[in-house]
């Protein structure tokens, strides 16, 4: 019987807020209730939104009352988490605090203090960074703080973990890639729902739907608008390609600053009726738009994972892709076609995938299948739950950190306290943040032993017998491992919260 | 197989065959990983609340820590079997997400990991002399500075007169706008005698039907009809292949760029960026440049973009006027130029009572310290590439950036630096002597210090040398003792001034090239892709 943990992820991003961060958060977090452990979740009072929430399967939100900056990511402050966050995790006996998000000061925040109270902490990361300008050289400094003593780092790709270890100056062994992933369900092909209660399912799929020449392909691009969205290139690219393609129309769905550039060109062109442009959408609609098209277009130009072309690619589409930051290994090569980012690529690239749908090369009926046994949350949870066992000691040392090759193992040394099972005494912290520089190791330090004394004066004055244990929402007992992993959802909270969450998950059962 | 020679404790038998050696865990981990748990003298987080707590329990939090040093055994026996089994079924790590890996989560690949890492790709080595000859126009713009300063202290100790000062600077002003003037009348004569021949080769009006470019997107918000006849109508025109056409083409070809799109940037206009009321006049000289170095240019899209000018262009375009020839329109610059010097003449003459009482209830410390800031941020953000100006209206490649040669910030504190000083002045004539000169310096001499520097290297280097002579004189003179012969001083001071001026700009080249080892930039696949972008209209948006 593998341990069960008692875990809170923290984050500044989480729902009623939209986006990649929340829905992996909550993802996560019901497959790992789903595995047998406890887990809450930890962020900021949104509006119409504090105080304590259950959501579905009585997952547990506490939204701290916390002053929001910028796009809901809250102030940085230093200690004032340090009450609130004491005071819930005795509450709920948590062990390990698993924070997301290299924007969200809560996470860092909860990280620095669980550290001081004695807990296991692990992060994820889910955006790249550069190191040349200033917001990102101070962004990479206080991740360095963060994630001096942090047990475990997860990265959503490989090159996002290849950029955390640089900025935060890590030993790549104690970070861990455990992508992203989707539920496939929420993602199926037009005519996927028909066949499968035809009875040709696995194995059998359904006979290509052959495209003739003269047929309209449909071109989908669903994006925020923005410049690091490659909203420029698009906007270059779309007339030439409709231009090259007459039997081509394209849908835009999304909103941002760069939505005037487009509405611009297509008045210039007087594309009016080959391209249409839906505004926002919400993320619920997004498989609905999908499945109208043949063809994703995504031209980012940076992305540490790319949930999204996952998503079109569950939907039966053929993605067109700008080969950036972590793309290249999210897709196999037969669901993808790269470009470079640059006009005359992806206009070419866009042109080779219309030949390829149009020769009906593309086996895209298929698609689904193979990404819903690429992507799932449970085998994410499987994978995070290793790390869990790993940081914890569940599972051995040399199981966790051994099969590595490293070229000498003295080369290792000046990190070899930063990985594996971390000490807890102040001195050994204190060496670790240290090294961070020369000015900011000794700020640093100053800030972990006034963390330390705030957390004395907080045993003294709020003594930690005289605070209430919560009592556990019943837990799941535990299946056997595997993909495989059905466990009916106990019960359901509130109508309310139900249908909103719906919008996140699909695979409730009711 | 052979152990690595590292490894101790954790008898590994690698039967798998890797490149490098197998990192175990064991090998790196701190010879403190036992102790601390033992250890309880240290600080730890239980002290908080249980200050005399038992040494620690053996929890599922601890036992790792401490099982990985001491007890080798089970451990080897859980080692073997993953590591055979997974011998046999290893592949080779891939980069990738979608696969079901053989390895665990945390893998690092000696072989691929960072392999996309590039570290300075984008270095240039820094030379001694170009960057010494690069510092030159810094040393310009802070010794025109301190000359401004000079001459203001000199005013307000009184051993100056208001009135030569102005004099002179009016007098070296008028010679340059001279100066200048020839300049810009023989370069145009050259480009219009190049342009003369290349227009007789080639049949006329056909560039500009290459210079539509397939997807129209500029906003000018001109009709298209017009344009198309416009061009039709240039091309007919212009296609009579006679010698005596030429002259006549080249002039519609001067107007026809100027009513399709608005000129790149107005050269004269904006060397007397002050002079507005001749803003609409200088055009067509400028618009004669401009087209002229189109003309020239091979066909490419017309990278414009709508400036705050845009209603003379629209007003001019609508109608149109009749071609004025080159000699009349540069009289008509002069005359306007000559006109709005008066007209700032005599608004300053106006405008001096009132700047004279303008802070009166300031005291001096905060005047001082205001105009100091003001002038650090005037060298501060001052445009020192002199690209702009250059780049804007004399480049053949017709690429235009930015239309003012000078930052506006930088001049704009200048000016108000100025303001402030001349408001300490006692009397009138002061204050409008102050005020005209600051304009003069601050400016009308940028601009002629750039144009001088893309004319010529020469006039360059003398000017350098002429403005550090008379910074470090003035300095020396102001510092120097009021009743002594103050040329002694003065001269005193030009020496100083050219030893620090040199020291200065050859340490500073020494120091900048010697920093360059500290240079670590990194580049990677997680940085945002710069895209390319050919029909791109609005590279200056980001």
């Amino acid at each position: 019987m593998a341990p069960t943990y008692n875990i809170a992820m923290v984050s500044d991003f989480f729902f009623p807020q939209p986006g990649g961060v929340e829905s992996h958060i909550y993802q996560l977090s019901t497959k790992l209730r789903d595995r047998g452990h406890k887990v809450i979740i930890i962020t900021h009072a949104y509006k119409g939104r504090t105080g304590v929430r259950y959501l579905t399967n009585g997952l547990k939100v506490y939204h701290v009352p916390f002053f929001v900056l910028y796009r809901s990511a809250s102030f940085p402050t230093v200690f004032s988490f340090f009450p609130i966050f004491r005071n819930i995790v005795l509450r709920e006996r948590i062990d390990i605090v698993h924070g997301h998000a290299s924007l969200s000061s809560l996470c860092h925040e909860a990280i620095l203090h669980a550290r001081t109270m004695g807990l296991r902490t692990v992060y994820t990361d889910h955006s790249l960074f550069g190191f040349a300008d200033a917001a990102s050289i101070f962004a990479n400094k206080i991740l360095k703080f963060s994630l001096s003593d942090v047990d475990h780092v997860i990265c959503v790709s490989h090159t996002c973990k290849e950029n955390t270890v640089l900025r935060a100056s890590l030993d790549p062994l104690m970070v861990s890639v455990i992508p992203n992933a989707v539920v496939a369900e929420n993602f199926k092909p037009l005519d996927y729902a028909a066949e499968v209660s035809a009875g040709s399912f696995r194995g059998h799929p359904p006979p290509a739907r052959p495209l003739g020449p003269h047929d309209m392909i449909t071109i989908v691009v669903i994006s925020r608008l923005f410049y690091n969205k490659g909203t420029d290139l698009l906007t270059a690219a779309i007339p030439r390609i409709l231009e090259n393609h007459p039997q081509t129309r394209f849908i835009i769905a999304g909103d941002g600053p760069k939505a005037i550039d487009l509405e611009q060109m297509i008045e210039q062109n007087v594309l009016q009726d080959r391209v249409e442009m839906l505004g926002p959408i919400r993320h619920e609609e997004v498989r609905d738009v999908m499945v109208r098209g043949h063809i994703y277009l995504h031209p980012s130009l940076t992305e540490a994972f790319g949930t999204v072309i996952v998503e079109a690619a569950s939907c039966g589409l053929y993605v067109v892709c700008t080969q950036v930051g972590g793309i290249p290994e999210v897709l196999p090569s037969h669901m993808t076609v790269f470009a470079k980012p640059e006009e005359d690529d992806l206009v070419a690239a866009t042109g080779k995938a219309i030949a390829a749908l149009r020769g009906n090369k593309v086996r895209t009926e298929l698609f689904h299948e193979q990404v819903k046994s690429m992507y799932s949350w449970t085998n994410v949870a499987m994978r995070t739950e290793r790390v869990y066992n790993g940081i914890s000691g569940a599972i051995s040392e040399a199981e966790f950190y051994g099969y590595d090759a490293a070229n000498v193992a003295g080369s290792w040394s000046a990190t070899r306290g930063r990985s594996g099972v971390q000490s807890f005494a102040l001195i050994d912290r204190l060496k670790r943040y240290y090294g961070c520089g020369i000015w900011a190791g000794k700020l640093f330090c100053l800030c972990v032993i006034v963390d330390y004394l705030i957390f004395l004066a907080l045993e003294l004055l709020f003594p930690r017998d005289k605070i209430d244990i919560c009592p556990d929402w019943p837990r799941k007992e535990r299946k056997v491992d595997g993909e495989g992993c059905r466990v009916k959802a106990g019960r359901q909270q509130g109508d309310n919260e139900r249908r909103a969450m719906d919008s996140l998950d699909g695979h409730w059962d009711p | 197989m052979a152990l690595p020679s590292g490894l101790h404790q954790s008898a590994i038998p690698s039967d798998f065959e890797t490149p490098f050696p197998p990192l175990v865990r064991s090998s790196t981990a701190p010879t403190g990983l036992r102790s601390h748990s033992a250890n309880r003298s240290h600080l730890a987080p239980e002290d908080a609340y249980a200050p005399l707590s038992p040494p620690r329990r053996l929890g599922p939090f601890d036992g790792g820590g401490n099982g990985s040093g001491t007890d080798s055994r089970p451990r080897r026996g859980r080692r073997n079997d993953p590591g055979r089994s997974r011998s046999r079924r290893r592949k080779r790590f891939q980069k990738l997400l979608w696969v079901k890996q053989s390895y665990p989560d945390n893998y690092t690949d000696q072989a691929t990991f960072l392999e996309n890492l590039q570290r300075n790709p984008r270095v240039r080595p820094y030379d001694f002399w170009p960057l010494v000859a690069d510092s030159t126009v810094i040393v310009q713009h802070v010794c025109s500075v301190i000359i401004f300063v000079v001459c203001f202290v000199g005013i307000f100790q009184e051993r100056v007169s208001p009135v030569s000062v102005v004099g002179w600077s009016s007098f070296a002003t008028f010679l340059g706008w001279l100066l200048w003037d020839w300049w810009v009348t023989r370069e145009t004569q050259d480009k219009a005698k190049g342009d003369d021949a290349r227009a007789r080769m080639m049949p006329g009006g056909r560039a500009y039907r290459d210079y539509r470019p397939p997807l129209r997107q500029d906003s000018t918000g001109l009709d298209p009809s017009m344009l198309n006849a416009s061009t039709v109508s240039i091309s007919s025109a212009s296609n009579l292949p006679s010698a005596a056409s030429s002259t006549t083409n080249l002039l519609q070809e001067h107007h026809q760029p100027h009513r399709l799109f608005p000129p790149p940037s107005s050269s004269n206009a904006d060397s007397l960026g002050l002079l507005a009321p001749t803003y609409i006049h200088s055009r067509s000289v400028s618009s004669f440049n401009s087209a002229t170095s189109q003309a020239s240019a091979v066909p490419s899209p017309p990278t414009h973009r709508l400036g705050p000018d845009g209603e003379p262009d629209l007003s001019l375009s609508t109608t149109p006027p009749s071609p004025p020839p080159a000699r009349n329109s540069r009289a008509y610059v002069r005359v306007s130029t000559i006109k709005s010097a008066i007209l700032i003449y005599f608004t300053l003459l106006g405008l001096s009572p009132i700047l004279k009482s303008l802070t009166r209830s300031t005291s001096s410390d905060s005047i001082w310290a205001m105009s100091f800031w003001l002038l650090a941020i005037n060298i501060f953000f001052f445009d020192y590439s002199g690209s702009s100006w250059v780049g804007s209206s004399f480049s053949t490649t017709g690429t235009t950036t930015k239309r003012m040669p000078v930052a506006s910030l930088s001049t704009n504190a200048a000016l108000m630096a100025s303001t402030v000083l001349a408001s300490r002045l006692p009397s009138t004539g002061q204050v409008f002597s102050l005020t005209l000169f600051s304009i003069e310096v601050f400016g009308l001499f940028p601009v002629f210090r750039q144009y001088a520097r893309y004319r010529s290297w020469r006039y360059h280097a003398v000017l350098t040398v002429l403005l550090v002579l008379g910074a470090g004189g003035g300095v020396g003179m102001i510092l120097g003792d009021e009743r002594g012969w103050p040329w002694k001083k003065g001269l005193l001071g030009m020496v100083v001034g050219c030893l620090i001026a040199t020291l200065a700009m050859g340490g500073c080249s020494w120091w900048l090239i010697g920093l360059q080892k500290y240079k670590n930039e990194i580049y990677g696949p997680w940085d945002p892709a710069r895209p390319i972008i050919i029909s791109r209209r609005h590279w200056d948006d980001e």
